[in-house]
């Protein structure tokens, strides 16, 4: 058992000789977690990976497989692994202290867990820093039914923005000083360039509002100063991926960030997006996207020229990028664009755009229905996606024309707060950015039916303290959510801080409600951006207990996170569960 | 340092420990930050000062040891010495209240205080601390401090310090209601991170009223200007 | 631009849509027969053959179809997916060209993922002064449907039959057209 991918091979054509009527795969597979050395070019530094790398290496599974996963820890700490976006039972899923203890020093511990699904996926560590230290890599699942789009080729495009400072040392860092890392604050340079386009007056009154919040618009990126890499090479490193012109390419994007989000593009090259969080979308063609930490996104793209294109990924705050190269044959390289200037966030981000108007953060103000419904989605007044989804489901047509139809080229993405400086538009002129409002479902996992409650959850967080929480409350001084077995619930998503947070629910899928009714999407991470409220529902159909957190690292381990406890549940689910338990 | 400093520090170290017992697992950050770390070249006897902080705690609460000193390096005598043991606990988003200890140890006299105060960051982004040293012979500090940008890691940092004395307390150099101001602004730059950024700047101080007339009766200046060239930290 | 009506089909709900914003130069020659054209619009009696084409989600079955030159193929064509596709005979341009006319669709709400709604295409059609028509190259097909295309193909082209429903060309719902003389 040396290597990926000829083990399940090798026990497959051995149960096919032993047990010739049983159709069900297994593939036994060994991870070690070892220290590492990761080197990105401008700066080398003890970190941690799976099999001796970082990136760990792609796990191939198939739909249908009976999985066997041991895992080695060799490290001086204890370690866990989380399989990311993959449903299965409480116990297999490496939370420590939620699924399990976690893995000792020295210790092996055997994953043991069903395929039940199929597309991109990834796996990381869910203790400390570990994942931002390097502990991370891709899954690949093949599905048993053939796919809804064509490809010659695939490539898993993994993305992470590597720091130089450990994962310990950087929350040491935030807590002592918040904008440790805020190499982009305004300065007087900035200060002196505004007097003179707007004006003495207007530039002291806006360096007055935020000057009276003690917020800053420079405040994109907690984290700078990292390296971001693709497949863990940074950009003088080249990942590079070969193609025949004309050929299709499948992209696996993973954004294993710790805190940073990427906005994509390929120049020259139309993306077309079949796949988001493993689950197939319903395919669009966008010249740019952006993908949210923890998130995946499959493309595919066909380049007919013989030459070769950059894969260029720029930060959502603009302080870095990484960049990997579809080429016709190595070493080929093609032009890497300037990174865009960095943007600013408005006032709307902070929610302030349409005080009065907006009444998400205003409980006794939502508006009831005369049958004592509430008209839940009325906050953001220009979500043509979201804002009339009844809490039957049904969409009050008639009154928003283009909540059906997708985004318009021209439209400002109704995922973010009118006036957002975070508002993304593609660098090709005219071109399309992929919104959260494209997504709809190839082929919905749910029958669509009403939510039987509504939970909300503000996301909150003082960011001078650096501290994150949900409702106001911290992880660890927070009750657990408890969910029914059975039920389908719909959470409300009310961003109060000025941060981006993508939202991750274990074990069970976030459907989320971006008015497409029975197509809305099936991810795992739902993006919640500044100033906005987001709704998803889950089909709660997964017993136990299970992890809910923002997935930037140091927003989850200061205290954006939450335990979820599904009670109930069919007994025979519950004796399954205590079967597959690991070793 | 002496035996009652010690005393005083155990005592707050176990107020510390008691406090952070109740809150459930949540690892502890600490840091250290000497906002002056400097020697400073005036019209009197140079003087090498320093003003630091060193924390250690969780998000409810953090003990905090300050130390604040000017040793003249021509008389080879502490001016002033002060180290304080200082609990911090957030009352609002942005401010701290602050119980501790206060330990004067200069050459010539001692002095023992309680502190009260508040820590935090005030609107326009002020840096600001607001402290009352209790004794029989009260005094109350106010420091505020702002960073200006000129770029990402050029910093210039006015600074301003107030000290009044509530009652006299002559060995001290505190004459009742009489102020001592102390004016500054460093121009640093970040070399290493934010680890290490050193500065030159001026710093000025000058008392007033009975304050004065104790400092000129000791043959000194009421006001005195200085150079100063140092080096912040941050770790 | 020849807009043929032969061709509706008995299924109620195939339609197909006229290039009227985009008439490109090659969809010009459609209809005309020219031997260096895409060929035309075929009479059933006419047919040598017939070729079955089933559409999924998102791709067709086969996905390669050997014609003669100057053959008349009748298609019938079914859909066996849970999204509306469509079978458009044409070149790799004239399909680009088409893409952008089925985005407007669905801009306006006319062309939903499972379904063609009706009401907004004449929504669309007063608005704009066109909206859904039939044109012998193409058939669109919600779910469950079947059609028919009859086409009479040139003496040598390069051609595709696609489904220029947004996105799902670039996704692979695309066929070769072998021309064999």
């Amino acid at each position: 058992m040396k290597s990926f991918g000829l083990m399940p091979a090798g026990l497959l054509c051995l149960g096919a000789l032993l047990a010739p009527v049983t159709a069900v795969q297994s593939g036994e597979y060994n991870l070690t977690v070892d220290r590492v050395q990761v080197d990105t070019g401008s700066f080398t530094r003890s970190g941690i990976g799976y099999n001796g790398a970082t990136p760990g290496p792609v796990l191939r599974f198939e739909e249908g497989e009976e999985v066997t996963i041991n895992v080695t820890n060799n490290l001086s700490e204890s370690t866990s692994v989380h399989w990311h976006g993959i449903i299965l039972p409480t116990d297999q899923d490496g939370v420590p202290g939620i699924s399990y203890p976690g893995i000792a020093p020295g210790e092996t511990f055997t994953y043991r867990f069903p395929i039940r699904q199929s597309g991109t996926y990834w796996f990381h560590s869910h203790t400390g820093f570990q994942e931002p230290d390097g502990a991370y890599g891709a899954i690949v699942i093949t599905p048993k039914k053939r796919e809804p789009f064509r490809y010659d080729r695939d490539y898993v495009v993994q993305l992470t923005d590597a720091h130089p400072h450990s994962g310990d040392r950087i929350l040491r860092n935030l807590k002592m000083s918040a904008d440790y890392y805020n190499r982009k604050q305004r300065t007087l340079f900035d200060f002196l360039d505004d007097v003179a386009s707007k004006g003495l007056d207007r530039t002291l009154a806006d360096r007055a509002a935020w000057g009276e919040m003690r917020m800053m618009p420079t405040d994109i990126e907690d984290l700078q100063g990292f390296t971001p890499l693709i497949n863990g090479k940074a950009v003088s490193q080249n990942w590079t991926g070969l193609f025949t012109p004309g050929e299709r390419v499948r992209l696996r994007f993973i954004n294993s960030s710790a805190m940073t989000y990427f906005d994509i593009r390929i120049p020259g090259l139309k993306l077309t997006v079949v796949q988001a969080d493993g689950n197939n979308v319903q395919p669009v063609t966008v010249d740019e996207f952006r993908i949210a930490v923890a998130e995946t996104f499959d493309v595919i793209v066909r380049p007919t020229e013989d030459r070769a294109y950059t894969i260029f990924a720029e930060s959502m705050g603009r302080t870095g990028f990484a960049r990997g190269t579809l080429a016709t044959r190595e070493g080929e390289e093609a032009d890497v664009p300037e990174l865009r200037p960095a943007p600013l966030l408005t006032m709307a981000d902070m929610g302030m755009a349409h005080e009065g108007m907006d009444h998400g953060s205003m409980p006794g103000m939502t508006h009831s229905m005369p049958d004592g419904t509430t008209m839940k989605g009325m906050d953001q007044g220009s979500m043509p996606g979201m804002t009339h989804s009844m809490p039957d489901g049904t969409t009050m047509k008639g009154m928003d024309h283009s909540a059906h139809g997708g985004m318009a080229m021209d439209k400002p993405d109704p995922f973010y707060a009118p006036g957002s400086g975070l508002s993304p538009t593609a660098a090709e002129p005219g071109g399309k950015f992929l919104s959260y409002s494209d997504l709809k479902a190839q082929s919905p996992l749910y029958a669509e039916r009403p939510a039987g409650r509504e939970i909300e959850l503000r996301l909150t967080g003082n960011m001078e303290r650096y501290i994150w929480s949900i409702n106001g409350i911290k992880y660890e001084d927070a009750e657990p959510i408890r969910l029914q077995y059975g039920e389908r619930v719909r959470f409300k998503f009310v961003n109060e801080t000025m941060m981006t947070h993508p939202m991750h629910l274990h074990g069970m899928w976030s459907i989320l409600d971006n008015g497409n009714g029975r197509w809305n999407p099936i991810k795992h991470v739902v993006s919640v951006t500044p100033g906005t409220t987001v709704y998803m529902e889950t089909e709660v159909d997964a017993p136990g207990a299970w992890a809910f957190h923002c997935h930037l690292s140091y927003h989850a381990d200061t205290g954006m996170f939450r335990k979820v406890i599904v009670e109930g549940g069919p007994p025979e689910k519950a004796a399954a569960l205590t079967g597959v338990s690991g070793g | 340092m002496n035996g009652r400093f010690l005393a005083i520090a155990a005592a707050a170290l176990t107020l510390l420990a008691a406090c952070l017992s109740i809150a459930r697992a949540e690892p502890y950050v600490w840091g250290f930050q000497a906002e002056q770390l400097e020697y400073r070249a005036g019209t009197g006897d140079d003087v090498a000062a320093w003003d630091f902080d060193a924390f250690f705690g969780k998000d409810e609460l953090r003990l905090v040891w300050r130390s604040e000193a000017e040793y003249e390096t021509g008389e080879k005598n502490f001016e002033s010495l002060q180290n304080q043991l200082r609990l911090q606990k957030p009352i609002s988003d942005f401010f701290d209240a602050v119980a501790g200890v206060s330990v004067e140890t200069p050459d010539g006299y001692k002095r023992v205080h309680g502190v009260l105060g508040l820590h935090g960051l005030a609107p326009q982004w002020f840096e600001i601390d607001a402290d009352l040293f209790v004794s029989d012979r009260p005094y109350f500090r106010f420091e505020a401090e702002y960073e200006g940008l000129i770029t990402n890691r050029l910093i210039l940092t006015p600074s301003v310090e107030v000290e009044v004395p509530l009652v006299d307390d002559r060995f001290a150099g505190r004459g009742a209601w009489g102020p001592k101001v102390e004016i500054g602004a460093r121009l640093s730059y970040d070399l290493v991170d934010r680890a290490f950024s050193p500065y030159v700047g001026v710093h000025y101080e000058r008392s007033f009223g009975e304050t004065a007339n104790l400092k000129r009766a000791e043959g000194g200046d009421a006001d005195s200007l200085f150079l100063v060239v140092g080096a912040r930290l941050m770790f | 631009m020849n807009f043929s009506c032969l061709s509706r089909t008995a299924a109620g709900a195939a339609f197909t849509v006229a290039a009227v914003l985009a008439a490109g130069p090659s969809s010009a020659d459609m209809g005309h027969g020219s031997s260096k054209g895409v060929g035309h619009a075929g009479e059933a009696a006419k047919a040598t053959r017939t070729v079955e084409i089933v559409m999924h989600d998102n791709f067709y079955e086969p996905e390669k179809v050997d014609v003669k030159a100057g053959e008349t193929v009748r298609f019938t064509v079914r859909n066996n997916g849970e999204l509306v596709h469509e079978f458009n005979i044409g070149t790799a341009d004239m399909h680009r060209g088409h893409q952008k006319e089925m985005m407007m669709m669905v801009e306006h709400g006319v062309l939903e993922p499972d379904r063609i709604n009706h009401e907004a295409a004449k929504a669309m059609q007063a608005d704009m002064g066109h909206g859904m028509h039939n044109d012998p190259n193409s058939v669109l097909l919600e779910p469950g449907k079947s059609g028919e295309v009859v086409w009479t193909f040139p003496e040598d082209a390069v051609l595709e039959f696609a489904c220029n429903v947004p996105g799902h060309y670039e996704a692979g719902m695309q066929g070769q057209i072998m021309i064999k003389h």
